[in-house]
């Protein structure tokens, strides 16, 4: 579903991504970690054909992420996500909808099925300027529902929610996980990602150091962050 | 099956709604509206030079031009402010990722901007127009419909500014953006105005004189080459004198210049980061 082959990035003398490789299969529930600047966002933005590879190439869907059609079915929620604050979040969401385009009543529909997983019933008329951080990062969430993706782009999802708001959005995304769907999360909520994902990549400086499935990578009495800061800090 | 609407009219729908909803566009529109309210004192009132009457039609004629220019001149100046915040207004607010992270094409997104501001500023433009129209046609008791065939005719030039100032907000700040697509406008007039005083006879004879042809030269060259902002409208403004259409060139010297821009535009665009 995702692969990247010899991927690199670099601004001016930065390198972001350093060659880097692996793939995602469908119905994966994979995990990108890294430490703040390690390159994690860059390889979503890449992706999403939000920013192009200095060298190497990428596909989504089987398709080179340069193509639109590979963002078919694909939804994103990003890092620090903003919606304009004079929308109200049914207007967002209905947007998102209409973009992907589905008619009205189709867009309706999907609208009022995505409020209820993400839990916003009776706050989604009132304007996003009155919404929390958090409320943001729900209906982001829901813009990334919409359609019935298969693929699942998440830039730290639980960025903004507090303990009750992230253990909702985890079981969503397991729920959805149950569906097929297949999850890239980029997080920094390593207990999280233990407790959901199949597999994981770790990279630092821009460079792949480790993929893998979590049961794997942590053994014994370790746990993933332990891992995580052994691989890390070298 | 329900017929869907493809993605660049709905983003420019959405370009245009959000535009709408901002305070400082209707607070320009209400300015503008009462400007053309406070004018239509010209259109009633008996104007007298050296004890005779001036024919009523004359002066009608001679004022909805004036205000023809003035709305115009407006008009490009409210689209350029539009214009400059567009992108950095959709990136801030995250409209373009979420757009963008779509099956979207990036030069759909820029067609779908560049449409609902050209469509906006052309309404708005259209509209103000069409009330010294309906103001001019009571006052003569005669339609005017060249008037409105004009103000289309001026669409162009706002095409222009939407496209020259979309480019520029890449490759600058908004403001400066802003000061560019300005100053164009302000080379245009000031290149126009030197081509009309050397083709004067008191110039002529001047040049005649000096033998001084060369200077002239250069801005014969700004005059032909230069993007021909007020040609267009003057060319525009000769069907409200009921003079006729003048020659095509300003107004395809401003289409050219669109397509290139527009060109430079979508490529520089496919080639920004989306942040």
């Amino acid at each position: 579903m995702i692969e990247l082959s010899n991927t690199t990035k670099r601004y001016g003398s930065l390198t972001a991504v350093d060659n880097v490789s692996f793939s995602v299969k469908t119905g994966e529930y994979f995990a990108l970690l890294g430490p703040n600047g390690a390159g994690k966002t860059t390889i979503v933005k890449m992706l999403l054909d939000f920013t192009k590879p200095t060298a190497g190439s990428l596909s989504v869907n089987g398709l080179p992420s340069t193509q639109s059609e590979s963002r078919t079915a694909v939804g994103y929620l990003a890092e620090n996500c903003h919606i304009p604050p004079y929308l109200s979040g049914w207007q967002y969401l209905q947007r998102c909808a209409e973009l992907l385009n589905m008619n009205k009543s189709d867009a309706m529909r999907q609208c009022s099925r995505v409020i209820e997983l993400i839990g916003m019933q009776g706050r989604e008329h009132t304007k996003v300027s009155t919404y929390s951080k958090g409320m943001i990062q729900r209906f982001g969430l829901g813009a990334a529902l919409i359609g019935n993706p298969k693929l699942l782009i998440l830039d730290e999802p639980t960025a903004g929610l507090d303990p009750i708001g992230i253990r909702e959005i985890r079981q969503l995304l397991e729920s959805l996980k149950d569906q097929g769907m297949t999850i890239f999360l980029n997080s920094h909520l390593l207990s999280e990602v233990e407790k959901i994902c199949d597999n994981a990549a770790i990279i630092n400086n821009g460079r792949l150091l480790v993929k893998d499935a979590i049961s794997a990578l942590v053994k014994d009495s370790d746990t993933l962050e332990d891992v995580f800061v052994r691989l890390v800090k070298g | 099956m329900p017929q869907t609407i493809p993605p660049i009219i709905r983003i420019a729908k959405y370009t245009l709604t959000d535009e709408i909803r901002q305070k400082s566009f209707i607070v320009m529109f209400v300015i503008c509206a009462l400007f053309i309210f406070l004018v239509r004192g010209c259109y009633q009132g008996n104007f007298m030079v050296n004890g005779q009457t001036l024919d009523a039609e004359t002066v009608i004629r001679v004022v909805s031009k004036l205000t023809f220019h003035v709305i115009a001149v407006g008009a490009m100046l409210l689209t350029a402010l539009l214009s400059m915040r567009v992108f950095r207004r959709d990136r801030d607010e995250g409209m373009q990722s979420s757009i963008l992270s779509k099956p979207i094409a990036r030069w759909q997104y820029v067609a779908g901007k560049i449409l609902g501001l050209w469509a906006l500023s052309v309404s708005f433009m259209f509209v103000l127009h069409s009330i010294v129209f309906i103001i001019a046609s009571i006052n003569l008791e005669i339609l005017l419909p060249e008037y409105l065939l004009a103000s289309l005719l001026c669409s162009f030039n706002l095409l222009f500014v939407v496209v020259a100032v979309l480019l520029l907000s890449l490759l600058m700040s908004d403001v400066f953006a802003f000061l560019c697509v300005l100053g164009i406008g302000i080379v245009g007039v000031v290149a126009d105005g030197i081509y009309a005083l050397s083709h004067s006879p008191m110039a002529q004879a001047m040049i005649g004189q000096a033998g001084s042809q060369s200077d002239w030269t250069g801005w014969k060259a700004v005059y032909y080459l230069w993007p021909k902002l007020s040609g267009t409208e003057r060319f525009a403004s000769l069907l409200i004198g009921g003079e006729g259409l003048g020659p095509m060139y300003p107004l395809i010297n401003v289409l050219f210049y669109v397509l290139i821009l527009g060109a430079l535009l979508f490529w520089r665009f496919r080639n920004e980061d989306i942040i």
